[in-house]
């Protein structure tokens, strides 16, 4: 019986137990299946592309093209644009999404806060509505003739136009914004609810105030979960595509390459060219990379983790 | 008591689901080998609201083929993707529906049988126009079912208390706008509907546009020929002089504004009666339709709404030959084609109209429409199409591209003329780049 017991711990550490990959396997499969799979698929398409000939009214052929879809969509002047205004997208939405999400959290975690049960599952609601739906919900709103607030305000003699081109991506933005800050402000409660509370019985037998708990002690300890928050609104904001798919119809605004996941949706199912759209969607996943890459690397620049 | 009721309906209902399985097996197997044991089994996708009435009807008069309807998004907003794809992946639906304008577009893709030996000594049930679109080098690709010759949508007592009479000319038309325009701030003749490309493709082919032609084994492109860029200059006009509302057709707002009197008037295909009384229900009574205006008094030259609907057999389909002529009876068979037409379908593809009791006598769209005899201006308008139209392939980036420039030109303010002139280019390129020949 000792022996035995003995046995499988000098032998775990040559190689795995098999109860390891009973556990592994089936997280590998689908890894392999719905995550790498579609990736090769995706790159090797874009290599390859569609020609036909004369009329083109005879099947096409599939020719090996190599890089020409790359070409093709980063010297199109419209995914070029597409890329520019996703960058001054995530500008705008990743700090107005951490500092919404932030305060959010904070508000319901303070001491004085009234009903957070309640705030919270307001706040969060908004996640549970299907991306489409609060799009077109507040396509609804957006627009002046069926918009009980724009009707109020041009009562007033505002005039406002969220669809307008200047104002269109704060629009965007703004929908976003509802949709998930409830969901990064429960990730924040989480950490929040993590912190012990005799931190806080210290710092308060010091004389310190609520914005110095905060400073000193809330912001420091969750900033782990800021950290993920930024980088779930940074992959977030570059997979943008359902708002501007919605919204589209109903302004001038939104051209259907709008964002560079609509430009690739665009040549994929109405344009029927599929190859170029692998190409767009490897560059936006590529930026996406790129993007997350940089921002853990300027966070994690020192051991001290200054803000 | 209760307790055996409940047992005696748990057996039931293991009895009945048994049949069921076996039922489902049946036709499982059948789909497989036609004709043996039960009725071949077709898929048919369509995004036609109501025309599973005609697929009923088609189910009811033969025992050898069962058709299933499967409703899919219209075909520009998603149905053909879903079609192409599942062309690609091998098990297509068997027949579908396709607009004329994509039917270049799926024979592009590889996505369609060849049904000649099944329909060809049909072709003279069909308006040649309509039929020769699906008809590429002898070969026929597709079943016409409707078409959407254009009209004006207008509301008559809004026009009436105004004095004026549907206009005949554009001339007219601009004149009609300005007095609607002035007679109160929210009202305006018609939307600028930028977002759609076939409206914008009917105004040009009506002044006289046309596109595509073919010269030996290449396309010869005239996006920006001297009609289309009058007809832009006209609308320019209208825009600049705040005449027409700029607005998407189809968008909650643009609903409201038919509802309220807002957009006074549409200018649509046949189809769009339809539309017209499912949007605005509470008018009824109140709109008329006229033919359309003319850019030269005294013509009667129409155009269609970028084509009209086709019934394609998809490539990969098990049946083709059975698809074939289910395609020919929902599109040809008068009792099947009245009940497209009532459903609003479209304007029939099929020459003998008079055997088509929806459009003789039908009181609840003449009600609507004051009592007039709409389907006499359609009649008209179908006739009066300039039959010469050709579709090349690609013309979904052919729509995608022209909403895009005249999105872009209404947006930026720049003239209309140059977002044609823009499409031209970004046209031939999109050829070019496929291998497909464009004549210089």
């Amino acid at each position: 019986m000792t022996a035995s017991t003995l046995t499988p711990v000098r032998r775990s550490r040559s190689r795995p137990p098999a109860a390891l990959w009973v556990l592994l396997v089936p997280f590998l499969v689908m890894f392999a299946l719905f995550f790498v799979a579609p990736i090769v698929f995706a790159v090797v398409d874009s290599l390859f592309a569609q020609k036909s000939s004369g009329l083109g009214l005879t099947a096409p052929t599939r020719e090996f093209v190599f890089m020409d879809n790359y070409v093709a969509a980063l010297s199109s002047p419209a995914f070029l644009a597409s890329l520019g205004r996703l960058v001054a997208f995530s500008a705008i939405e990743v700090p107005l999404m951490v500092v919404t999400a932030l305060a959010l959290a904070l508000l319901l975690g303070a001491a004085a806060a009234r009903f957070p049960r309640l705030f919270r599952v307001t706040y969060f609601m908004p996640y549970g509505v299907p991306g489409v739906i609060a799009a077109l919900l507040w396509g609804f709103l957006y627009i002046p003739a069926t918009s009980p607030v724009l009707q109020l305000l041009g009562a007033v003699g505002i005039h406002a136009n969220p669809l307008s081109s200047d104002a269109v991506l704060f629009a965007i933005a703004n929908i976003a914004l509802w949709g998930f800050a409830g969901y990064n402000m429960l990730i924040l409660i989480a950490a929040l609810d993590a912190i012990p509370s005799d931190l806080y019985e210290a710092a308060r037998l010091d004389g310190a105030g609520e914005w110095r708990v905060i400073w000193h002690i809330k912001l420091p300890l969750i900033r782990p979960s800021i950290v993920l928050i930024t980088l779930f609104t940074i992959i977030g904001t570059l997979q943008l595509f359902v708002e501007p798919l919605v919204l589209r119809p109903l302004t001038t605004a939104i051209s259907s390459d709008y964002t560079p996941n609509l430009a690739a949706y665009n040549q994929a199912f109405t344009q029927g060219n599929p190859n170029l759209a692998a190409a767009m969607a490897v560059i936006v996943a590529l930026l996406a990379f790129a993007f997350s890459a940089l921002f853990l690397r300027i966070v994690n620049r020192k051991g001290n983790r200054a803000w | 008591m209760p307790q055996r009721a409940h047992r005696r309906l748990r057996t039931s209902a293991i009895l009945a689901g048994a049949v069921v399985a076996t039922l489902a097996l049946a036709s499982c197997s059948s789909g497989e080998t036609p004709s043996a044991d039960g009725p071949v089994e077709l898929t048919f996708q369509s995004w036609v609201p109501n025309i599973d009435q005609a697929v009923d009807a088609f189910n009811e008069a033969h025992d050898d083929i069962h058709v299933t309807l499967e409703t899919i998004t219209a075909g520009p907003d998603g149905g053909y993707a879903k079609m192409l794809s599942a062309v690609q992946a091998g098990d297509p639906a068997d027949v579908a529906q396709v607009g004329y304008d994509a039917v270049p577009d799926f024979l592009v893709n590889d996505a369609l049988e060849d049904i000649t030996e099944y329909v060809a000594d049909d072709a003279d049930r069909f308006t040649e126009w309509q039929w020769e679109t699906g008809v590429f080098d002898d070969r026929v690709y597709s079943i016409p079912q409707a078409s959407g010759p254009l009209g004006q949508f207008y509301r008559k007592d809004i026009f009436d208390s105004l004095g004026l009479a549907a206009p005949t000319t554009w001339e007219e038309y601009y004149a009609a706008a300005k007095a609607i325009r002035a007679s109160d701030p929210n009202r305006y003749i018609a939307a600028f509907a930028f977002n759609q490309a076939p409206w914008l493709i009917g105004l040009s082919q009506q002044g006289g546009g046309e596109w595509f032609s073919t010269e030996g084994d290449a396309w010869n492109v005239a996006i920006d020929d001297e009609a289309t860029l009058e007809v832009a200059e006209f609308w320019q006009r209208l825009i600049d002089e705040d005449l027409v509302k700029i607005e998407a057709d189809f968008s909650s707002e643009w609903n409201a504004d038919i509802q309220n009197g807002n957009v006074a008037s549409w200018i649509s295909g046949s189809w769009a009666d339809a539309i017209v009384r499912g949007t605005a229900p509470d008018t009824a009574g109140s709109w008329a339709v006229a033919p359309m205006p003319q850019w030269s008094d005294g013509e009667t030259v129409s155009a269609t709404w970028a084509g009209g609907s086709a019934n394609v057999v998809l490539k990969g389909s098990k049946h083709p030959e059975e698809a074939a002529e289910f395609a020919l009876w929902l599109n040809s068979e008068p009792e099947s084609v009245s009940i497209l037409t009532s459903v609003g379908a479209g304007w029939p593809a099929i020459t003998d109209l008079e055997s088509i009791p929806s459009l003789q006598d039908d009181p609840e769209v003449f009600a609507f429409y004051g009592g007039q005899d709409i389907w006499d201006v359609f009649a008209e308008s179908d006739a009066a199409v300039a039959a010469t139209w050709k579709w090349p392939p690609l013309s979904q980036t052919l729509f995608a591209s022209l909403t895009d420039n005249v999105k872009a030109a209404v947006e930026a303010g720049t003239p209309l003329t140059e977002a044609y002139v823009a499409t031209q280019a970004d046209f031939v390129a999109a050829l070019e780049d496929k291998g497909i020949s464009v004549a210089e």
